[in-house]
């Protein structure tokens, strides 16, 4: 109970904090002096503290099962394992936008101590920026997602967390993509302070490059995460569905990587001005929008859980509010005269970044028309359609083609400008193995994909020039070098996934046995199990290959008891080259089971390669927090 | 420009002998067909993804009407008829549905055009 008022009031606290920054900034402005007001550096502090007090509250309260408070009594119960109380404790609405202050206040506070070689005004001006989006959330979870309500009398038990949400992986995933989503924030603010104060600028690209980096690097990583969540626990075997909310995750990322690349541009030469403006106020637009999207209910998803419409029309009124402030910054201060009119010559770096830009954006033209075309038909002539993967692939695979080619010669472009180098007779061969390789595997197995034919040969190419760049002794742009090879891994297995996986449906009953071409699966026996807050009734497999060798696999079927969900754990062994992932469902008023065996191939190199991808741009971060 | 005539051989043997293997298994077909319709009950799934009986259902349909030697495309308008647009992943190319998929490459092609104009036309 008192940690639910003091979570309360510290937030209240942190509100007047807001308040009280932003005179004393405006004061601070025009002053001529060099630094900042300590003050407004220790006000940017309290109000961090009080917003932490606040969480830190809220998680006490669920520690404590505190059903006195609605957010508690929602989504906890006194059974479920510590772990998940915690991790409730985001794993909800109102504590997640929660979560989402405290970002935003660590990052704003963090900006202002990292930055002190940056000129007063724009440091300043960034803070007053941020303080906008941050009161905007504090209005918005006091006024409608108040994590501290109470409830009374005070009930006795809580309704529990939905079972599918109590699991590791998403427990740190959604603090991971907030940290992405609230680092595009600061770039956001960032460079409508820079716009302001003329200063965008190869000083500022520098120094904003390790706030676009550290986003980047935790989406990709609270991406993965969700991916790897979704492969285990929906239980299907897949690791990306096309999901309206999966999609609104990598909107911003594709926008945040085009923006990576395009400030490595204005890093070294004061051009594209605009476009990196627009991309640093799209990237945190999208940002904001996902949140609007899921928190609304609009999306019809398998990851939607909470939604009112109350807060959907406040997120989408904060939204424009961001937008119209966003553009009439830019277009009252932004002038273009001010660069450096330098012809841009074909062969260069800053085509080839033009290029992946260009790109980039087509992905996430794709993405955001597939996601919302839907929305908008319906409201307007309230015909229903779906837009699911089949639409996806069409539209990106064959522009996978080109983009993979390109990539193979960046490496050899310089900075402004390059010679057509003397054509490597290594690169040649590599050409000629990959696509030898290519035709073997056609030879052995025969796609039925014409698309995917002719996708494999290319990102073999660029898997070996990749891995050829990585290898060499030539250790500059080491961590751009990292990240390519990563995505061009990921490619890879991803297509090889496609192309070799392979399943087989049936329905068992205990102590049968089913032979397929390959191998057997028998089914023992059931046994019985009681978790903490579950019940369960777990399958005893033998999978057999062809070569008679077998292993066990023991998926799981949890009747949890608050709420009451059965949900259907599967049971996966990962090696190398492929996954056995075994999964089992009851068949109702039956004594058979829906038995779900499959060979998922390269798996665990899916999860490695964004890894690598991820790595790159921390190395980069590294490099540069070390060279400081 | 070797190394172009190479590239096209190959394409065109990849091409050949990738269209003699169309011949899937019915289960295999009823999987992929199954990815491509949505269960209505649920909440964002494919009826292959979902375990409901609605999902149950569909599939056990979808493999009659194989049985009974319609096409991949002659399910999927038989589903359409019945329960509506909804029901596919993907969408039909129709006058309400052009924008989608038209709008994407259009802003590919407009991108192209401004950066063409960038890097060749404008001058300085």
């Amino acid at each position: 109970m008192l940690a639910n008022q003091i979570g309360y009031y510290s937030l209240i606290l942190g509100l007047i904090s807001s308040i009280i920054i932003i005179p004393i900034s405006l004061k601070n402005y025009p002053q001529n002096n060099e630094t900042i007001n300590r003050k407004i550096i220790s006000l940017s502090f309290f109000q961090f503290f009080f917003v932490l007090v606040s969480f830190i509250g809220l998680v006490f309260s669920f520690i404590n099962s505190d059903f006195g408070n609605e957010t508690v009594y929602n989504n906890s119960h006194t059974t479920k394992p510590l772990f998940y109380k915690i991790s409730g404790t985001w794993g909800n609405h109102e504590g997640s936008l929660l979560l989402w202050l405290l970002v935003l206040t660590f990052f704003i506070f963090l900006f202002l101590v990292k930055s002190k070689s940056q000129p007063k005004k724009y440091r300043i001006l960034t803070l007053l920026f941020q303080q906008i989006i941050i009161i905007g959330f504090f209005i918005f979870v006091l006024k409608t997602s108040n994590p501290f309500n109470y409830l009374f009398p005070t009930p006795k038990e809580g309704l529990g967390l939905n079972p599918i949400l109590q699991d590791p992986a998403l427990a740190i995933h959604p603090p991971i993509l907030y940290l992405g989503f609230v680092g595009s924030s600061v770039v956001f603010s960032s460079s409508l302070a820079a716009v302001v104060q003329g200063y965008i600028s190869k000083s500022w690209a520098n120094h904003i490059k390790i706030w676009i980096l550290i986003s980047w690097f935790f989406l990709t990583i609270g991406i993965l995460l969700g991916s790897i969540w979704a492969y285990y626990e929906l239980g299907w075997g897949g690791f990306w569905f096309w999901d309206p909310v999966e999609n609104v995750s990598l909107m911003p990322w594709l926008s945040l990587t085009a923006l990576l690349h395009c400030i490595l541009v204005l890093e070294k030469k004061t051009i594209l001005t605009s476009w990196t403006i627009t991309l640093s106020i799209s990237t945190f637009v999208l940002s904001v929008s996902g949140t609007f999207l899921v928190r609304s209910g609009i999306l019809n998803s398998v990851h939607t859980f909470a939604n009112d419409p109350e807060r959907g029309l406040f997120i989408l009124f904060f939204l424009f509010f961001l937008i119209f402030l966003a553009l009439i910054v830019f277009f009252v201060f932004h002038k273009n005269g001010n660069h450096e009119t330098v012809k841009i010559n074909f062969l260069s770096k800053e085509t080839s970044i033009l290029i992946n830009n260009w790109f980039m954006m087509y992905f996430l033209s794709v993405v955001l028309i597939g996601t919302l075309y839907p929305i908008f038909l319906e409201v307007l002539t309230n015909e229903k359609i779906s837009v699911g993967p089949p639409f996806y692939n069409k539209l990106i695979l064959p522009f996978l083609v080109p983009f993979l080619i390109f990539m193979t010669f960046v490496p050899y472009l310089r900075w402004i400008k390059s010679e057509y180098n003397k054509i490597k007779i290594d690169i040649i061969l590599l050409f000629i193995l990959s696509f030898i390789v290519s035709f073997l595997l056609f030879k052995q197995f025969g796609f039925e994909s014409l698309m995917i034919s002719i996708l494999i040969p290319f990102t073999f190419y660029l898997f070996l020039i990749t891995a050829k760049d990585l290898l060499s002794k030539n250790k500059k742009n080491f961590s751009q070098k990292v990240s390519h090879f990563g995505f061009s891994f990921l490619v890879l297995s991803i297509l090889l996934n496609s192309i070799f996986s392979s399943e087989i449906i049936i329905n068992l009953k205990e102590g049968e046995t089913f032979s397929f071409q390959g191998g057997a699966i028998k089914f023992h026996s059931l046994e019985e199990n009681n978790g903490k807050n579950y019940k369960s009734i777990i399958g005893n497999f033998e999978i057999y290959d062809d070569k008679n060798q077998s292993i066990k696999l023991m998926p799981e079927l949890r009747i949890y008891n608050q709420p009451s969900i059965v949900t259907s754990e599967a049971d996966i062994k990962t090696t190398l080259f492929y996954d056995k992932f075994l999964v089992m469902n009851s068949v109702k008023n039956n004594e058979y089971f829906n038995v779900r065996y499959q060979l998922k191939s390269f798996m665990i190199w899916i999860w490695i390669s964004t890894l690598i991808l991820a790595l790159g741009g921390f190395l980069s971060f590294t490099k540069r927090l070390y060279e400081k | 420009m070797k190394i172009l005539k190479l590239f096209i051989i190959i394409i065109i043997l990849i091409t050949n002998f990738t269209k003699g293997n169309s011949n899937e298994s019915k289960d295999n077909l009823v999987n992929k067909i199954s990815k491509n319709i949505r269960c209505l009950i649920c909440q964002g799934q494919s009826i292959y993804d979902s375990q409901s009986d609605f999902s149950i259902s569909m599939r056990l349909v979808i493999k009659k009407k194989l049985e009974e030697g319609l096409t991949e495309k002659e399910i999927y308008d038989f589903l359409k008829d019945k329960y509506g647009q909804w029901i596919t992943y993907e969408p039909e190319f129709n006058k309400k549905t052009f924008i989608l998929w038209i709008m994407p490459i259009l802003l590919f092609i407009i991108g192209g055009a401004i950066l063409f104009n960038r890097l060749f036309v404008k001058k300085y």
